[in-house]
């Protein structure tokens, strides 16, 4: 039972992502993305009765950063909650502004997520998530970098990824050259939006001159490492009718999924397989069946999904029920994904063309906002009229799925 | 011993961190002070509080202070609060100190709120609230962050 | 509130070395959390979760709980500090309406990491104080210590008597490690001296441990138990990192409970018992001033447990006291039991120089 709506009234950004923000430290950086939400709400810091914060934990080596942010994100005398997730965490940080929304505790929240990925080495981080199993393998007297642990997590995400996709394109029907396609395709949507970090028109020639690194993918499939912050307006229906013009994007529906981390467990063997993504089914069904959609293949106008490699857009699309199992990359081929095709896919370019960390899957949903608000600044403006949209992130051990669905009405209650 | 009470603790896992933290605008004017053997606050529009080292937003009325309208403070100052130190935390590991270490919180003149800074050239028991002290940097200085070394009495 | 929610079951393991990996630690704690209510993990419907990387040791710790605790194919999402912020993420959940039933499960191993101290460097602000290496969790302390003493014109005799009170408490306490039955204010004096005038014996003592607690919407806690306590008020307070902050007149504790205070429509000496997260001996007094309670708490009971001197893991001690409190207010506090406990307390913090407050008010009867 749903007790009350509850909507994204606004979104601030950093100026820009990049690789390097060299200009600022990190909190001066995650201020700039909360003053421009306030500005772009016309709210006031009092306003704000509550915030939510999170961020990638250990990849820049900071426990609990907002402690020494509290007066840069507008917290100090408010109630502050630090959530942290692993790559859904930007999302995670989002779901709890909801709740504290639509709990009758708050009224007004700001979630705000960020990553300066320049200042930390994800790459170590991410290591840290296998770093027992790492040591169990030393102790074992097994090679690190040799042999089948390096498969595995010698390659990074990447190296796992790998696998993913290998079993995506086998149970898909997709072929290799859909993974450069829907590169292209995302890699030239972050061309037209001035948010985007990598904004190069790309063409599948280009993709197919990157070399590979664990095949099927190539460098060309993978997403950067960005410095960049958002921030999201959370607001109830009354703040909504008293304080805004009514130009918002209601959160109708959520949900949030984990499963086992034993996807890498190099040690005994692959358990799980990567691209089943079971959490992904449960958590839609449930935002679906919240948000009252019953066939999302054709109830939904766009997606948003978290993709840090290019084969996932089309994986998630068929585990979100966007469409049928094997059916997304015939939808890539019939221009469905384009932006102004029948299911934009990542019309920002995604994860895949901008990635930090942590603000990453806040993104999904707050471009689903834009988007639905018809504020979106840049040439990915989706040309049509955006009534429902899905949103999604990933991550955790390749195991936990997040889902928000927008919408431009409230549900009736 | 049990194979349930082995404790793996030998591996050394060739992980090496590196973080490489950008100082931003308001700390690279202090430190760049503190290169001229100056220490410099950020004042704020809206309430005057001068705070020492500078940063960009004041928690009291949320108003952006100038990285570049930055002010001297000190280098004479009083002390507003101490503790002495007879051990040092290092790595996370607590090491019991030979000499005790006089750790003072600082309200330098024209400033309103203390720096934490290390008190030497006085015996730990004469140390008193209200004691004014003055800064000692290093010579010569070094463009960084220790360049302020401690304080002495006056 | 828009509904009733109550704290319906509490299970706690805490221990110097609880000798086990957190994994099956978690595992065995909520499993009996599940046997003693008669339920599976089919009746949650969303986890609460309460770990830290740094503590962990672990990139993404939740991941590596999700199992143990039975979250697995199922709703979870992670907070971090010591678990108030959980627990309070958690009634917001069931507020909503969209959740009956939620578990919060914290943990951490402060006893049996090597370096837990380390864990505090990595929040110092990394631009400034983590580069001079002047500020720790220890000394923050003493100079909060100072600072209270100094203005109070107490001497440190204050501070022995309130670390051996709450050890002597916690030896009552079966819950607790960390108690030492007829503690005196000389055995405390007797401990290493710090950071002036704090000493090893008034500090927290670090622990391996996890706490679960079963929260239910009105509806649902009924059919689980015969006794819940009603969660009636929460509130939470940050304040500024920096040392314009002032640390004994602490302002975030006094915010945290006005809000819980009034959420509950009680007035805070109504309570007849706080759980104070004090993890240093002076951080009592504070506590109970900015919550307007006397020195000696007047008609509340202080921390009957033991507090934060009988254990306290990073990231369960704030579920801990929440935990303590049920027990309080469903007369099973044993030996420990304040009579007729109706209103209660729990407080956590986080940050040197508790810089992050937040409470929760519970109470035995419905209202
Ligand atoms: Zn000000």
């Amino acid at each position: 039972m749903i007790m009350s709506n509850v909507a994204i009234a606004g979104v601030g950004y950093t100026p820009v992502f990049v690789s390097k923000r060299k200009d600022v430290n990190i909190a001066e950086m995650i201020s700039e993305s909360v003053a421009t939400a306030l500005e772009n709400t016309g709210l006031t810091p009092d306003d704000i009765d509550a915030v939510t914060f999170g961020n990638m934990q250990t990849f820049e080596g900071l426990n609990m950063p907002h402690l020494w942010s509290a007066e840069h994100i507008l917290a100090v005398d408010k109630p502050t909650i630090r959530i942290s997730t692993g790559g859904t965490t930007g999302m995670s940080t989002l779901q709890a502004a909801y709740y504290y929304v639509a709990s009758g505790l708050y009224d007004i929240v700001m979630a705000v997520s960020w990553e300066k990925q320049s200042e930390g080495d994800s790459q170590v981080g991410l290591a840290g998530i296998v770093m027992p199993e790492a040591m169990v393998m030393v102790q074992h007297g097994l090679d690190l970098f040799g042999g089948g642990g390096l498969s595995a997590m010698g390659g990074g995400s990447t190296g796992a990824a790998s696998f993913q996709a290998m079993s995506y394109l086998h149970h898909s029907g997709a072929d290799p050259e859909h993974i450069d396609k829907m590169a292209a395709l995302e890699r030239s949507n972050a061309a037209l939006n001035p948010y985007a970090h990598l904004r190069k028109k790309t063409s599948v020639e280009d993709i197919q001159a990157t070399p590979f690194i664990a095949w099927p993918l190539r460098f060309g499939h993978t997403c950067p490492t960005s410095d960049g912050a958002t921030t999201c307006i959370v607001m109830s229906e009354e703040k909504v009718r008293k304080m805004t013009d009514g130009n918002v994007a209601w959160i109708t529906g959520l949900g949030s999924a984990t499963s086992d981390p034993s996807t890498a467990n190099f040690l005994e063997g692959q358990l799980t397989d990567p691209a089943e993504q079971e959490p992904a089914r449960i958590a839609s069904a449930k935002a679906y069946k919240m948000a009252g959609i019953k066939d999302p293949s054709r109830e939904l106008d766009m997606a948003e999904m978290y993709n840090g490699f290019a084969h996932q857009s089309l994986m998630w699309l068929e585990k979100l029920g966007c469409c049928k199992e094997g059916e997304a990359h015939k939808l890539l081929d019939a221009g469905a994904l384009n932006i102004d095709g029948e299911i934009p896919t990542n019309a920002s370019g995604g994860v895949f063309s901008t990635n930090a960390i942590g603000a990453s899957a806040m993104n999904r949903p707050a471009e689903c906002a834009l988007q639905i608000m018809g504020k979106i600044e840049g040439g990915h403006k989706i040309p049509k009229k955006i009534r429902k949209a899905v949103s999604h992130g990933w991550g955790g051990m390749f195991q936990y799925v997040t889902v928000m669905v927008l919408a431009d009405e409230p549900m009736k209650s | 011993m049990t194979a349930l009470e082995r404790i793996v603790t030998t591996s050394v896992v060739p992980l090496d961190f590196t973080y490489n933290y950008r100082v931003g605008p308001y700390l690279e004017n202090y430190i760049q002070g503190l290169g001229r053997k100056k220490i410099l606050g950020s004042k704020c529009p809206d309430c005057g509080k001068v705070v020492v080292p500078p940063r960009k937003v004041c928690g009291l009325c949320n108003a952006i202070m100038d990285a570049e309208g930055l002010v001297e403070c000190g280098p004479e100052g009083t002390v507003d609060n101490f503790t002495v130190g007879h051990v040092a935390v290092v790595k996370g590991l607590i090491e019991k100190l030979d000499v005790p270490q006089v750790l003072a919180m600082v309200v330098l003149d024209g400033a309103s709120v203390p720096l934490l800074a290390e008190l030497k050239g006085v015996e730990p028991s004469a140390v008193a609230r209200g004691m004014k002290v003055k800064a000692v940097f290093r010579d010569p200085t070094e463009n960084d962050l220790s360049d302020l070394s401690h304080f002495e009495p006056v | 509130m828009q509904r009733k929610v109550a704290v319906v079951a509490q299970k706690q393991i805490n221990s110097a070395d609880v000798g086990m990996p957190r994994e099956r630690m978690l595992y065995e704690l909520v499993k009996s959390l599940y046997e003693e209510v008669g339920i599976s993990r089919d009746d949650i419907d969303t986890f609460v979760l309460c770990s830290n990387d740094f503590n962990a040791g672990h990139t993404i710790s939740n991941v590596f709980e999700d199992c143990p605790v039975g979250a697995y194919m199922k709703d979870e999402t992670k907070v971090e500090a010591d678990g108030v912020w959980a627990a309070t993420y958690a009634l917001a959940r069931i507020l909503s309406g969209l959740y009956e039933t939620a578990l919060v499960v914290g943990n951490s191993q402060g006893g049996s990491v090597m370096r837990p101290y380390l864990m505090m460097d990595y929040q110092l602000a990394p631009v400034y104080d983590r580069q001079l290496g002047l500020l720790n969790e220890l000394s923050a302390a003493g100079l909060q210590a100072h600072a209270f003493l100094a203005k109070k014109g107490l001497t440190p005799d204050t501070l022995d008597e309130i670390a051996a009170r709450n050890l002597a408490d916690a030896a009552k306490n079966p819950d607790a490690f960390n108690g030492k039955a007829g503690a005196s204010a000389a055995d405390v004096a007797a401990t290493d001296m710090l950071y002036e005038p704090l000493r090893k014996g008034h500090c927290y003592p670090f622990t391996d441990g996890a706490c679960a607690l079963l929260i239910a919407s009105e509806e649902k806690a009924k059919k689980l138990t015969d006794r819940p306590a009603w969660i009636r008020g929460v509130g939470d307070s940050i304040d500024t990192y920096y040392p314009e902050r002032d640390v004994v007149d602490v302002k975030s504790v006094k915010l945290a409970g006005e809000r819980a205070a009034a959420m509950a429509g009680i007035g805070l000496k109504d309570l007849d018992l706080v759980e104070l997260s004090a993890k240093f001996a002076h951080q009592e007094p504070i506590l109970l001033e900015g919550l307007g309670l006397p020195a000696d708490g007047g008609a509340a009971s202080v921390s009957p447990s033991g507090g934060a001197f009988g254990a306290y893991a990073f990231n369960a001690a704030g579920l801990v006291r929440i935990a303590e409190c049920f027990k309080q207010l469903t007369g099973s506090a044993g030996d420990t039991q304040v009579e007729g406990a109706g209103y209660a307390l729990a407080h956590g913090q986080d940050g040197l120089c508790m810089q992050h407050n937040a409470v929760m008010i519970m109470s035995s009867e419905e209202g």
